[in-house]
């Protein structure tokens, strides 16, 4: 056998009546990963790092609907990429098992919070990073608290959120478990400490003045769009880096994909103007894959319905598939580059 | 653009004194992704229609300084791809013998392997020592040998084009890519070659004007003819959502039309335009910046050759 034979993945499919379709593999899961349950042994027992959790919910949701479609298409998008990423030289084909969407009951966002819980915590219990797909923003609660007692009291943890907004509410409407509620819930965790939480992008009036002055009260650091602009991304993003992952114990990344400008991401629930161009995320991405590890990614509020050509998903999952491709290469675990593709002759 | 329309037979372009031909090809039945692209020459005319062929920023009325004429559509044969792409090869040919320059407007990315073929026959049959340069402006490295064993895929336009007698590795490059749908073969076609590829983070630190120049002196470099294959899906998806492979981390409008009027300074023999797909693209802004590049390209053509007093 061609010693090449086992690393087919890294090429042109070679075809023949065995072959896939690369964009059709017969099962849809988030980068041809196998399906696995989150309390199987198969799953534990798991050598890949990462774990893709689904979580199509949209009652937290005090906009335009349509995030619980996020899971879907973001495994769609997930096709149109192949394992190996050229720019790092890194193979990500088994770095990954995908456990499906957690079951939703209708109309009991309470039963549904715990079930997100009971995941996000089962999956870190399993040694892996989940990278987990919403579903509104509300969704981070639960997901952040599960970190949270991952690690425990005596532990430091690291927040970092990418969004336009702050989702600083202490009640909305009297609820307070809403997506607009998020940054308020999470800045109570008992681990996390205001000098470990990062936000960058905050701009545009859907940041109510109860949001900017509890952020304050507590002493939450934002990072507003005119100040990334002024300062410099590269700047502004070292700083916010540094204070999520110097000295914490775990990290967890959020993204809303409405950082990114309008022009750029208009398949999210609150598309926001004046927002980072995709090649600025790009140079994000890499500070933060530079540190080598994250505990949590979460990706919430893409909407697929009024994304026409499906190129928010694919720059979110881009996004995602860069930070991985990023953390393994500061690894070193990179492909061997002399391996070619079985038959290969290239000159004439 | 309103220019009308010639058969794409020689002697009549050669009768009109057409001197650029517009050519669609409406085909994507050579795609390895989404298919659409078969509307982008509709797309592409329909957009035209916004614009007027008088461009202020060069002062020329590109419909009478070129005689532009639009050649129509070329026929596809449903489920017989070997035979459309013959037929491609056979209307470029044709434009090309009839002393014009084309534009042509595809059609998913197979498009380069018969529209590079025809020019480097043109060439071979008038300059039998001549050379052919090639320049391939993608997201994608698109160098499959093979895939699953079909070579005349939309993977395959520089490998295809390589082939070629008069073509050599010194006078092909590669702008734009990124992102991962590059199997490592298609990087390794390019580096085993020794052919420059100028991914988006070299294009980003130095700029489109430098790297732009670098593949066009390349191409240029000693070479009698040059094709440009420009992929839509170079452009960032935020301003071109209306392709098969929208990608992020893509050159933006301006860097696209500084990239257009690059090539209009250096000239091309066919200048192809692939995968635009309009059915994604919503209010119309990919198939106006398509439009807006071949109008830029021809508008900077026109410009440098009325500088050294030259006609097309």
């Amino acid at each position: 056998m061609n010693p090449a034979k086992a690393f087919a993945h890294l090429f042109s499919p070679l075809g023949g009546d065995e072959a896939d379709n690369y964009r059709n593999p017969g099962q849809l899961s988030f980068l041809r990963s196998p399906f696995m349950a989150l309390d199987s042994d198969e799953f534990k027992q798991s050598e890949a790092p990462y774990v893709f959790i689904g979580v199509p919910f949209d009652e937290g949701n005090v906009g335009k609907p349509g995030s619980e479609d996020g899971p879907k298409e973001f495994r769609v998008a997930s096709l149109d990429y192949f394992p190996y990423w050229f720019e790092f030289n890194v193979d990500l084909h088994g770095c990954a098992v995908d456990c499906g969407d957690v079951s939703m009951p209708r109309v009991s966002p309470g039963v549904a919070r715990e079930r997100i819980y009971a995941a996000v915590l089962a999956a870190l219990e399993a040694g892996k990073t989940p990278i987990i797909c919403g579903g509104d923003r509300s969704v981070s609660i639960p997901a952040t608290r599960a970190l949270s007692d991952f690690l425990g009291k005596d532990k430091k943890m690291g927040y970092m959120h990418l969004g336009a907004h702050l989702d600083m509410a202490n009640s909305w409407a009297g609820e307070s478990h809403l997506s607009t509620c998020t940054m308020a819930r999470i800045t109570e965790l008992d681990n996390l400490s205001m000098d470990n939480v990062s936000h960058m992008g905050a701009r545009n009036s859907f940041n109510p003045k109860d949001h900017i002055d509890l952020a304050k009260e507590r002493g939450m650091k934002f990072f507003p769009m005119f100040e990334m602009l002024d300062r410099g991304i590269d700047e502004v993003t070292k700083e916010a880096v540094a204070r999520v992952w110097d000295d914490t114990d775990g990290q967890y990344l959020s993204f809303n994909f409405n950082v990114l400008d309008s022009s750029a991401a208009p398949g999210v629930t609150a598309t926001e103007s004046g927002g980072l161009e995709s090649r600025e995320i790009m140079r994000i991405a890499s500070q933060i894959s530079d540190r080598g590890k994250i505990s949590v990614i979460d990706v919430t509020e893409l909407c697929p319905m009024f994304d026409v050509s499906g190129s928010t998903s694919r720059t979110a999952v881009c996004v995602i598939l860069r930070i991985l491709a990023g953390i393994a290469a500061k690894h070193g675990q990179t492909t061997d580059e002399s391996l070619r593709r079985p038959g290969w002759k290239y000159n004439k | 653009m309103g220019a009308p329309y010639c058969p794409p037979e020689r002697e009549a372009i050669r009768e009109m004194g057409a001197k650029i031909c517009f050519l669609g090809a409406p085909w994507d039945q050579g795609t390895i992704v989404r298919t659409g692209t078969s509307s982008g020459p509709h797309g592409i005319r329909q957009a035209s229609t916004q614009y007027f062929p008088y461009m202020f920023e060069y002062d020329v009325d590109l419909m009478s300084f070129f005689n532009v004429v639009d050649c129509g559509d070329i026929p596809i044969i449903p489920g017989n791809n070997e035979l459309s792409q013959q037929y491609m090869c056979d209307y470029v040919t044709e434009c090309l013998e009839g002393g014009a320059k084309v534009l042509l407007v595809g059609g998913d990315h197979s498009v380069p392997i018969p529209g590079a073929r025809a020019l480097s026959q043109h060439l071979s049959r008038h300059k039998p020592d001549g050379m052919m340069g090639y320049l391939h402006v993608d997201c994608h490295l698109d160098a499959a040998v093979d895939w699953a064993g079909i070579e005349i895929t939309n993977a395959s336009g520089p490998t295809e084009t390589f082939k070629l007698d008069n073509v050599s590795g010194k006078n092909m490059a590669h702008m734009g890519s990124r992102n991962g749908l590059n199997p490592k073969d298609w990087m390794d076609f390019w580096i085993d070659n020794d052919m420059p590829i100028y991914p988006m983070s070299e294009v980003v630190e130095k700029g489109i004007e430098v790297c732009g120049r670098q593949i066009l002196e390349r191409a240029w470099n000693g070479t009698d003819a040059v094709y440009l294959s420009w992929d839509t899906d170079s452009i960032d998806c935020s301003t071109m959502p209306g392709t098969s492979c929208p990608e992020s981390f893509g050159i933006n409008a301006r860097e696209a039309i500084t990239f257009a009027r690059l090539a209009g300074e250096y000239g091309v023999d066919v200048i192809e335009l692939a995968e635009l797909s309009p059915i994604f693209d919503v209010s119309g802004i990919s198939a106006k910046l398509a439009c807006n590049l071949l109008y830029h390209y021809l508008g900077s053509r026109a410009s440098t050759l009325r500088s050294r007093n030259e006609q097309p």
